[in-house]
């Protein structure tokens, strides 16, 4: 017994040794990268932590119209919402406010960006035209269109008038107000999405194209065999991130609707700045923001999930 | 994981006193260049009239500040009443608050509750003012237990306009406007009837129209006598009460004579004016924007009410000034030099000539830019009638309460499904639903 003791302490006593600089090391390194970190984590912490926090803790709380807390209600806010006809019908608006508007952006960018990325004279100016509307800010766009909608002197009603159809109440008939603002949404989105389509059309390599050719394949074969495979990283990276701006409506709606009529604009972000802003109930909008958060969460964690798998890395 | 916690706090301490030592020493700056810059107080005043109310605000300002040179005041608009009462709310208590707010008469409530200002009677009682010379049907309103909290300023009331020559075309008396509903709705029909082009008649989905027309019927809005002599609990009105507007309009909507523009006030104004529809009410603030535009005879009638019910009146719309708390007292004194100034007959003549916003001192009446106007625009004295043959009752007297506008956009709403022909009974059982809940969550988030 005694002749074994001494061994197995300096055997621990080097394991420890051995542990503590391995620990040492790791704590070095560690501080190292936290020094380098800490930049973008003191503005993220400030700017998106914080808020973030501040709001899963006001979404418990009832407030004054300052957004001080005044009484603790527990989970209330939260089941309020879920039997509350505005919010449910907001939710509804916006699932089918993506289904309106991504769709269309994403074909007419595609359709735009095939056709500018040919190689002909001039072929510059259209670029530029095509991807205009990034430079148009919400609110300049929602204005422009606002006149366009105009019941008693918008051009497009002129143009159905003229053209022997009934005018529409474009922004104030529950049938149309969601489709004139996804029209506009649309027409906003398109710049963004084309810059970025033809960008990753310009990175295709072109001697995929050039045996093709050799090969005697037609314009289509090879828009569907080489294009679009190739071109899957960048719609889903398009695709992404308009879902989760979509998501995140509010300055059309603002402008040209105001949520109206009767709600069928409403969208989730829109219905959080009333909550906010017109009814005071900081609470109850904390509460739709943080819902509002899990959905997006969700909806790009669904995409990762089952679109990844099937788009093709270089 | 503590570390980072750590390190978490650090950050944003730093960031925080980062923050409020550059605010410090910007209000320090601040101060040296006034009290450098002259010995002239300087006053903000924060407002939100648009269009020919703004115009005419800042002549009057102007005046002011050449009247004297002690006080400089600066009018600056922030957005409609909804945005501006947001934005003082998020700067409330700080160094970037204005002196003296205007604020619409539903946030009256809400103004008081949240303890961020000085009640005008403060003022009133160390200067001796005497308010007795305002017009009685205002003062109802912003007194409260016989104390004024804030200074009334610009007050309207809804009226009907109509278009005196489509009126003509349809055979109906120009001069004399339907009063109730039904005749409403015939003259809307016989309208549309002889130019197919035009609509009879336009109710904008404004709560504030939905609550007059309310008042007009002498219905609450609110228990316990409109919110004056307790907290209210739950809706004032009753249900024949509430449904007859829905059912007014539904009717003129299945008659196909009205004219939806939803939420909208300038679209439908605009279409008043190149002849699209004859008839739409709104506040007189608008009377003389509407008078001066129209290509034809603008003719201005009394609120109308249903046949069986009598008219009651109206409610004082518009808004008030507050003072806002936590300034200089020597700031405050001069934004209240300013409220007295606004208050003088010769301004309000000024004010109600330019706008069609009465004159809250009825000497102004007597001035005579208001007897040429009147001369010229007969329209602009129906509002002042409105006012005066308005019986003050709890109804007349309007409601007070801090969740009023939110109560709006649950109303704006039930219209807005009606004007597209959804169902009165659902919409206007949703619609009392959410408001009895809407008063109670304000009343439990005040921790009663």
């Amino acid at each position: 017994m005694s002749m074994i003791y001494p061994t197995i302490e300096t055997n621990e006593t080097y394991l420890h040794q051995a542990e503590r600089v391995k620990r040492q090391n790791q704590m070095k390194s560690f501080l190292k990268g936290m020094l380098f970190l800490l930049p973008s984590i003191i503005l993220f912490s400030v700017f998106v932590f914080y808020p973030m926090f501040k709001t899963i803790y006001l979404s418990f709380f009832l407030t004054n119209a300052q957004g001080a807390t005044t009484v603790f209600t527990g989970w209330d806010n939260y089941k309020a919402l879920f039997v509350d006809p505005i919010f449910i019908k907001s939710v509804k608006n916006t699932f089918l406010f993506v289904f309106y508007t991504v769709p269309p952006t994403v074909i007419i960018s595609l359709i735009l960006a095939v056709i500018a990325n040919e190689k002909l004279k001039g072929i510059g100016f259209f670029r530029t035209v095509f991807s205009s509307t990034m430079g148009v800010s919400v609110a300049a766009a929602s204005v422009f269109w606002l006149y366009l909608f105009n019941p008693t002197m918008g051009l497009l009603n002129k143009v159905l008038e003229t053209s022997g159809l009934d005018a529409i109440e474009w922004l104030t008939d529950p049938k149309w107000a969601l489709i004139a603002v996804s029209a506009t949404t649309i027409w906003m989105n398109i710049g963004f999405t084309f810059l970025i389509l033809l960008g990753g059309l310009q990175s295709i390599d072109s001697s995929l194209y050039e045996s093709a050719d050799i090969e005697g394949s037609g314009y289509f074969y090879k828009l569907r065999r080489i294009t679009i495979p190739m071109l899957s990283p960048t719609f889903f990276f398009v695709i992404t991130v308009s879902i989760i701006n979509t998501f995140q409506t509010f300055g059309q709606i603002d402008i040209l609707t105001q949520g109206g009529p009767a709600n069928g604009t409403n969208l989730i972000v829109y219905s959080i700045y009333r909550e906010a802003f017109v009814n005071y109930q900081f609470g109850a909008a904390s509460a739709q923001a943080v819902v509002l958060f899990i959905l997006i969460l969700l909806m790009t964690a669904l995409q990762f999930k089952l679109v990844e798998r099937k788009v093709h890395y270089q | 994981m503590k570390k980072i916690m750590s390190i978490l706090t650090l950050g944003i301490l730093l960031l925080l006193t980062a923050c409020s030592g550059s605010n410090t020493t910007s209000k320090s700056s601040a101060e040296d260049t006034k009290t450098k810059s002259g010995e002239k107080q300087v006053v903000t005043f924060w407002h939100s009239m648009s269009g020919a109310g703004q115009e005419t605000l800042d002549s009057i300002v102007k005046d002011f500040n050449h009247s004297q040179n002690k006080i400089q005041v600066n009018a600056e608009f922030q957005g409609t009443y909804d945005e501006a009462l947001t934005k003082f709310n998020a700067v409330a208590g700080t160094n970037s608050a204005p002196t003296m707010i205007q604020t619409f008469e539903i946030g009256t409530k809400s103004m008081i509750n949240s303890g961020n200002i000085i009640p005008i009677q403060e003022f009133v009682d160390k200067d001796h003012y005497d308010m007795s010379g305002l017009e009685k049907n205002i003062t109802n309103y912003y007194s409260l237990d016989g104390k004024f909290y804030s200074m009334p300023f610009n007050s309207s009331t809804p009226v009907m306009y109509y278009n005196k020559d489509a009126f003509k075309m349809a055979g109906l008396d120009p001069d004399k406007a339907p009063a109730t509903f039904e005749e409403v709705e015939t003259a809307a029909k016989a309208i549309t009837k002889s130019n197919p082009d035009m609509k009879g008649f336009a109710l904008q989905a404004y709560g504030w129209l939905w609550e007059q027309l309310l008042a007009n019927q002498g219905a609450l809005l609110l228990n316990k006598d409109n919110g004056r002599t307790d907290t209210p609990t739950k809706i004032g009105w009753n249900e024949e009460e509430g449904k007859s507007i829905f059912n007014w309009v539904k009717q003129m909507v299945d008659d196909d004579t009205f004219a939806n523009y939803g939420t909208n006030g300038d679209n439908m104004i605009a279409g008043f004016l190149s002849g699209d529809v004859a008839m739409f009410l709104q506040s007189s603030a608008s009377a003389r924007d509407v008078i001066d535009n129209a290509p034809f005879d603008v003719g201005i009638a009394f609120l109308p009410h249903p046949e069986d019910k009598e008219r009651q009146g109206v409610v004082i719309g518009g808004a008030s000034l507050w003072m806002i708390d936590g300034k200089p007292k020597a700031e405050s004194q001069a934004a209240w030099e300013f409220m007295k100034y606004l208050q003088k007959p010769e301004v309000q003549a000024k004010w109600h000539v330019g706008t069609g916003y009465f004159a809250i001192n009825p000497a102004a009446y007597d001035e005579k830019v208001v007897k040429d106007a009147w001369a010229e625009k007969p329209q602009l004295q129906v509002t002042v009638d409105q006012l005066q043959s308005t019986k003050p009752s709890y109804a007349t007297q309007g409601a007070l309460m801090d969740m009023l506008p939110e109560g709006r956009k649950i109303m704006e709403t039930a219209l807005e499904t009606v004007f597209n022909g959804g169902d009165v009974d659902k919409s206007y059982k949703t619609a009392v639903q959410q408001f009895n809940e809407a008063i109670k969550q304000a009343n439990k988030a005040r921790g009663k």
